[in-house]
């Protein structure tokens, strides 16, 4: 069947499961699952083909003709939405289920369907004006998902925060595409290079795709939205909407010319907000926000890609420039996999425990082994560490910088301190992911709650094994993807197409595969080892205490203090403390907690000072007649006045 | 004969506003309101008593009974139901505001020298009168605070505006003039209305006491 023929039938299916969902849970999922399994056929057959699919119609919306496309670029999103979608419905009719949500589950499901919808009309749409009806279409279903659980009034909060964010994102991409349409005369998009007049265009374009990827400073909606929504909805959020975001940016990047800067800008983003972003997640105490935080890192290290795509855009060079790109692209499908594992994940220990904070939690491997197995598949992953994923998405990257880094010329100054801070953000990842992992699943339980957790069902568990399916494959066989990235290379940018792999990824590849043998081989010979020999439990050390409890245990802000401490200078946590005082000290406090800077120290004061000066205006609406009147005739004479002395002909 | 008769009544239609000003009682008030409207009724007639037709004897009786009859005997029964007489904390006394009328009078004599007219309309007090009207209804609608001085505001400002479509009499059309009439007379039904609602509500015609209404 040709792309066309397999849209229109997801597209059916999605609709179908957009009015099914409001009374029939499982047809709901059959739908639902079609929709994924056709869109993700039609997006596979164009990123395996050579050719692009793309659609005219004669069909009129708004008095601009339908037109559809679906090339490498755009196809490689719409694989990762149909895959984390899919996985999200079957996670979701346990996780959300009805019997534990009866007012919500309906809606939530009816939603979901409503933002595959959007998000897959926002990756096939070619037509502004259209596209910004999509757009619109995708933030009001996110919001509706965000809030399912609208009693609580955090949720509402977040929904709020969400909702506000993405409308200041909206209106810069209302300016971008009535812009663009002005200058070009027309709503149609497509490849337009040669017309450099565009280029400025991009810094808007970027402002308004950037707040709905969460890059640095225009994060704000993010951590409370991923952290407050349900776990599948913070799932597809971070794995996918966010995402969209950076379609936009990669999109409109390869389309249109870009200024000079803009590579140095975008690279500068992503630098900044891989480091920042998991410096606050390793800060955190609630495990859904540092998870959300992380996406913040990972969208930075997408941009690094990106920017030194762009880098080497304007500088000509491409053979960096295809690799970094590549890495970019990559890591997109990368962190939607991991990400969205994490995040099931998270839900499970959610589900089984109802609290987010980890310093409520421990010890959970021994009732949750499966959870705890692939959380921890999804760390090793997102840590950038070897054999999975991660390290793939992460070494392409790399390679691009160290490359521009060795040509020489001016992108080795980006490129070089890209790397270090990609680096940087490595390790603290790394580090971010040991303390959420011990701090949940190890060491003893330190509240009821946890001692009393139960395994998730079979209907969280399978999507999570085939999402961490997907990261052991790309991990070990990186080699079978790179066609399917060079597509999407080539489609960003025709002259670059390569279909050839390069070298170090070929090696990387089957370095991965020897690791995984070895791991698995001595994970066997130690399982052996335990079944022949019996285990032996006893105490560990406990520091010469009597009756250790588990409340001595470390907790999320111990383990972290001296990270949190060189970090002081952005996170600015807030601190109570009494120290223990005397020989039979009493009582001793210590309090930490971390705020959201940007949100609490700078937007909020922004946001203080602007309400201020309007209400002071406001002190003209006063409900006096009498003083309405008075306006107007000060308004007409001062109008008459402006005719007489000024404005005669 | 046309042209003197004429500027007498537009000057004593610019005295009553100065009446309309400075009078704190209502009965007064309306009094000065009503002798303009008729005074206004009488105009087109003078102006075109050569080439009388239907059409303007028409526009000039409903202009007379109109202003000079029915809205008056509609405000003189909205005062008698709602039983005040007297403005008596106006936002502007009446020495100010009768003050800021006759500079306002002499300010539209100056203007309307310095605007530029149709030979025809040089001579006549029209202009400066209207805007003399429309300047003083302006200042009873912001400078009194029963809700029936500021009707009376309203109608001396509409008179005002009624002057200057004086000037445009031969091009415009009987169905503006009387849609102009019937907007003025639907407006104080309306105000009558809302004067009586007011009154029941707040138990006053202060339009002051309005201002908890502001959101």
């Amino acid at each position: 069947m040709t792309p066309g023929a397999l849209l229109s039938l997801a597209a059916i299916s999605l609709v179908a499961g957009l009015v099914s969902g409001l009374w029939f849970s499982r047809t709901w999922l059959a739908f639902t699952l079609a929709g994924a399994a056709t869109g993700l056929g039609a997006a596979l057959s164009v990123l395996l083909g050579a050719t692009d699919w793309e659609w005219r119609s004669a069909f009129s919306l708004g008095g601009e003709f339908v037109h559809l496309r679906l090339d490498g670029v755009s196809a490689m999103f719409l694989a990762l939405l149909c895959v984390v979608g899919g996985a999200g419905a079957v996670y979701a009719r346990e996780y959300w289920s009805e019997e534990h949500y009866p007012a919500s589950a309906p809606r939530g499901r009816c939603w979901w369907s409503a933002l595959m919808l959007s998000m897959g009309l926002v990756l096939t749409i070619s037509n502004g004006l259209h596209f910004l009806i999509a757009w619109e279409l995708f933030a009001v279903s996110a919001f509706f998902l965000i809030r399912l659980d609208r009693q609580r009034p955090e949720v509402r909060a977040a929904g709020w925060l969400y909702l506000a964010a993405s409308h200041a994102g909206t209106v810069c991409l209302f300016a971008f595409f009535s812009l663009l349409a002005a200058r070009t005369g027309s709503w149609e998009l497509g490849p337009m290079r040669e017309q450099t007049a565009l280029a400025p265009l991009f810094w808007i374009a970027l402002a308004g795709f950037g707040v709905k990827a969460g890059v640095f400073p225009l994060h704000v909606w993010l951590p409370s939205a991923h952290a407050n929504a349900p776990s599948h909805v913070s799932a597809i959020m971070s794995g996918v909407a966010i995402k969209m975001g950076v379609y936009g940016i990669v999109r409109f990047s390869g389309w249109l010319p870009v200024p000079h800067a803009a590579g140095w800008v975008v690279t500068g983003l992503g630098a900044t907000s891989a480091l920042l972003g998991i410096a606050f997640a390793f800060a955190q105490n609630d495990f859904k926000r540092l998870l959300a935080y992380c996406s913040v890192e990972n969208v930075g290290i997408i941009l690094i890609g990106v920017g030194a795509a762009l880098l080497a855009v304007t500088h000509g060079d491409a053979t960096w420039g295809r690799l970094a790109l590549a890495g970019a692209l990559l890591h997109v499908w990368n962190h939607g996999a991991f990400k969205a594992l994490l995040f099931f994940g998270a839900g499970s220990v959610l589900h089984a425990t109802g609290t987010r904070e980890m310093s409520k939690l421990g010890g959970l491997w021994r009732t949750m082994p499966w959870t705890t197995g692939l959380f921890a598949l999804g760390s090793i992953a997102v840590s950038g560490l070897p054999p999975l994923n991660g390290l793939v998405s992460e070494w392409l990257v790399y390679l691009g910088l160290f490359d521009a880094a060795v040509s020489g010329g001016p992108a080795a100054w980006a490129a070089m301190p890209a790397a270090i801070m990609l680096a940087m953000a490595g390790a603290l990842a790394m580090a971010s992911f040991a303390k959420a992992g011990a701090m949940i699943f190890l060491g003893a339980p330190r509240t009821q709650v946890a001692a009393h957790a139960h395994e998730c069902g079979m209907g969280m568990r399978a999507p999570m094994l085939t999402l961490a399916g997907l990261c052991v494959v790309i991990g070990l066989a990186p080699i079978l993807f790179w066609p399917v990235v060079a597509r999407a290379v080539g489609s960003w940018r025709p002259a670059w197409v390569t279909m050839e792999a390069p070298v170090p990824l070929v090696t990387l590849g089957s370095v991965h595969a020897g690791l995984a043998v070895l791991v698995s081989a001595a994970a066997a010979w130690l399982w052996r080892m335990a079944h022949v020999n019996g285990l032996r439990r006893g105490l560990t050390w406990d520091c010469g205490y009597a009756t250790p409890s588990a409340r001595m245990q470390y907790t999320s802000a111990s383990f972290g203090g001296i990270v949190s401490g060189w970090f002081r200078w952005v996170l600015q946590p807030e601190r109570k403390m009494r120290r223990p005082r005397g020989h039979f000290p009493a009582e001793a406090i210590r309090l930490e907690r971390v705020p959201e800077t940007v949100l609490e120290r700078i937007l909020g004061p922004v946001s203080a000072v602007v309400i201020q000066a309007s209400s002071s205006v406001r002190r003209l609406q006063h409900g006096r007649l009498q003083f309405y009147i008075l306006y107007v005739v000060a308004g007409l004479i001062a109008l008459g006045l402006l005719v007489l002395l000024g404005g005669a002909p | 004969m046309s042209g003197g008769t004429l500027n007498l009544l537009i000057g004593l239609a610019m005295g009553l506003n100065l009446l309309a000003l400075g009078s704190s009682r209502l009965p007064s008030l309306i009094r000065a309101m009503s002798l303009q409207g008729v005074f206004l009724g009488v105009m087109p007639l003078l102006m075109e008593y050569e080439t009388l037709n239907w059409r303007v004897v028409a526009v000039a009786l409903a202009t007379m009974v109109g202003k000079g009859v029915l809205i008056p005997g509609l405000l003189r029964r909205a005062m008698r139901a709602a039983n005040i007489e007297r403005e008596i904390e106006p936002f502007i006394s009446f020495v100010p505001s009768l003050l800021l009328g006759a500079g306002g009078t002499i300010a539209a004599v100056a203007l309307a020298r310095a605007l530029p007219l149709l030979p025809e309309h040089a001579g006549t007090l029209l202009v400066p009168g209207a805007i003399a009207s429309i300047l003083t209804g302006f200042i009873l609608l912001i400078g009194r605070a029963k809700a029936i001085s500021q009707v009376c505001g309203y109608l001396i400002l509409e008179n005002g505006i009624y002057l200057f479509g004086l000037l445009l009499i031969h091009s415009t059309p009987l169905l503006v003039e009387s849609g102009i009439l019937l907007d003025v007379t639907v407006g104080v039904f309306v105000i009558g209305i809302i004067v009586d609602r007011i009154q029941r509500a707040f138990d006053s015609l202060d339009t002051r006491k309005l201002t908890t209404l502001r959101e």
